[in-house]
């Protein structure tokens, strides 16, 4: 299995793609913390760079990223979707 | 305990870097500067344009931005230039302080040519003096570093980033000095720099720094909150100012806030330190230097190149493809901790190798392509 993305702390819900993930593909992730490695099967494209859901996210739950909250959803995401702007939202405006 | 060899200066403080400041109070002495610069060897000039008919604040911060550089530890010694003289001495009287050699040289009365002669005889034994002076080893808990991302895209959150937060934490454990800043870019994560900040009374003053900006951006009908994330940050991945404000501030470690520091405030306490910059790279790093850092770690994603005259500035960039299109600007690649041939851990033992080298006086890339930014942060308006 390829490590195809990272994540910034255990708490979080969305790990970052270090190269472009396509769908259907399963993929590991290394917890850049604690070193440990997880995997899941992305469900659809997501970018270099893009965030993938590491778990279910309702709508209107917050995004932890980097153990904080960085954002919340606008719909309920799948684990394995891509999340960006089109799902999640700033909490300021 | 790790060491690196520096310059010690008269007033304890130990400088990586041993240059001979020629110092222009103005703009109408820039030229002066330049020609000392060019007549005598090892000496280096920071022409800008301003110091004339500024008033309250804004002139205070010039005059510590300039006294401030020739502060540094990173100066042996340093030659002021002014058009009159009171104003040069002022200047001359703060750096004078920390018992370093300095001179007050002013142009009314003399002209360009005898003032630029008189200039360049004192330089002349300066450079004699300062290259007499020798590096000795001393603990890395002399050292002030700062840092600065710009540029920035989706490698820095992820990777360059909390490289260097690695490294400020190691420092911090080491006794040393770190100062982070770039106020505007703390925008989406200002109530978790506020939680780090460790008194109530650091808290209160950095928050009144956060507010009073917001007010100056409100102050001017500009939006910057709309605008942010950038239409280029959201193609790059990112959906949220506050997802932006956390790449950032992972430059910072994971230390407690021991000090809040307004515009070229020089730290009092050890450890983790805030000061109070615009984001703007050349104006933040010249804001650090002139708070008497001696060391600066740089990250980017798409590749700013910015430098500093008298603190060399460790470049550094997650991205592969900005190291390899424009690999002369960088002093280290940790394209390697994306690709997964080493962790976070190991990638903060590299860049914390090349501060303590640079540290001892391995030349920077800003330093060898002679990228020397100077840029004074203007407040408002001049009379």
């Amino acid at each position: 299995m390829v490590n195809k993305f990272l994540i910034h702390a255990k708490e979080d819900y969305v790990g970052v793609a270090t190269d472009d993930i396509r769908k259907d593909e399963t993929v590991e992730g290394t917890y850049m913390d604690t070193n440990q490695k997880t995997s899941l099967k992305a469900i659809e494209d997501v970018s270099l760079g893009h965030k993938i859901a590491l778990r279910d996210i309702k709508k209107g739950e917050k995004i932890i990223e980097y153990g904080e909250p960085v954002g919340q959803a606008t719909k309920d995401i799948k684990k394995g979707e891509h999340v960006h702007v089109h799902n999640i939202k700033t909490m300021r405006w | 305990m790790t060491t690196f060899r520096g310059y010690e200066r008269e007033n304890g403080r130990v400088g990586t870097r041993n240059h001979v400041l020629i110092i222009p109070l103005d703009d109408l002495s820039n030229s002066v500067t330049m020609a000392v610069e060019n007549n005598i060897y090892g000496t280096r000039a920071i022409p800008h344009p301003y110091g004339r008919l500024q008033f309250g604040r804004d002139l205070d911060l010039t005059f510590k931005t300039l006294s401030g550089m020739g502060r540094n530890p990173n100066v042996a010694s340093a030659v002021v230039v002014g058009i009159e003289d009171q104003w040069t001495q002022k200047i001359a009287d703060s750096i004078a302080e920390t018992g370093k050699r300095v001179e007050a040289v002013s142009i009314e009365g003399n002209g360009d040519l005898k003032t630029i002669e008189k200039a360049s005889r004192i330089a002349r034994d300066m450079v004699k003096e300062s290259s007499d002076k020798r590096r000795k080893e001393f603990d890395v808990s002399n050292l002030v570093v700062s840092t600065k991302c710009g540029e920035s895209d989706t490698t820095s959150g992820l990777a360059s980033n909390p490289t260097v937060g690695v490294v400020f934490d190691r420092l911090v454990d080491e006794g040393a000095t770190v100062i982070f800043g770039e106020t505007s870019e703390l925008t989406g994560a200002e109530s978790y720099v506020a939680r780090k900040c460790a008194t109530p009374e650091l808290r209160q003053k950095f928050q009144k720094i956060f507010d009073d900006y917001q007010k100056d951006v409100t102050k001017e009908g500009a939006d910057l909150l709309g605008s942010q994330p950038t239409k280029g940050n959201i193609k790059g991945g990112l959906s949220t100012i506050e997802e932006k404000a956390y790449g950032n501030i992972q430059k910072a470690g994971t230390k407690p806030i021991l000090g809040v520091l307004d515009y070229a405030e020089e730290p009092k306490v050890k450890g983790l330190n805030y000061m109070n910059t615009s984001s703007a790279a050349a104006e933040a790093v010249t804001l650090f230097s002139a708070a008497g850092a001696v060391v600066h770690l740089f990250t980017t994603g798409q590749g700013n190149i910015v430098g500093n005259p008298i603190e060399p500035v460790v470049k550094t960039t997650a991205n592969p493809k900005t190291y390899k299109s424009m690999t002369e600007h960088f002093d280290l690649d940790l394209s390697g901790l994306l690709n997964f041939e080493y962790d976070l851990k190991e990638a903060g033992n590299r860049l914390y190798n090349v501060m303590v080298k640079t540290a001892s006086g391995t030349l920077t890339a800003n330093e060898i392509l002679k990228h020397y930014e100077f840029a004074i942060t203007k407040l408002y308006i001049s009379a």
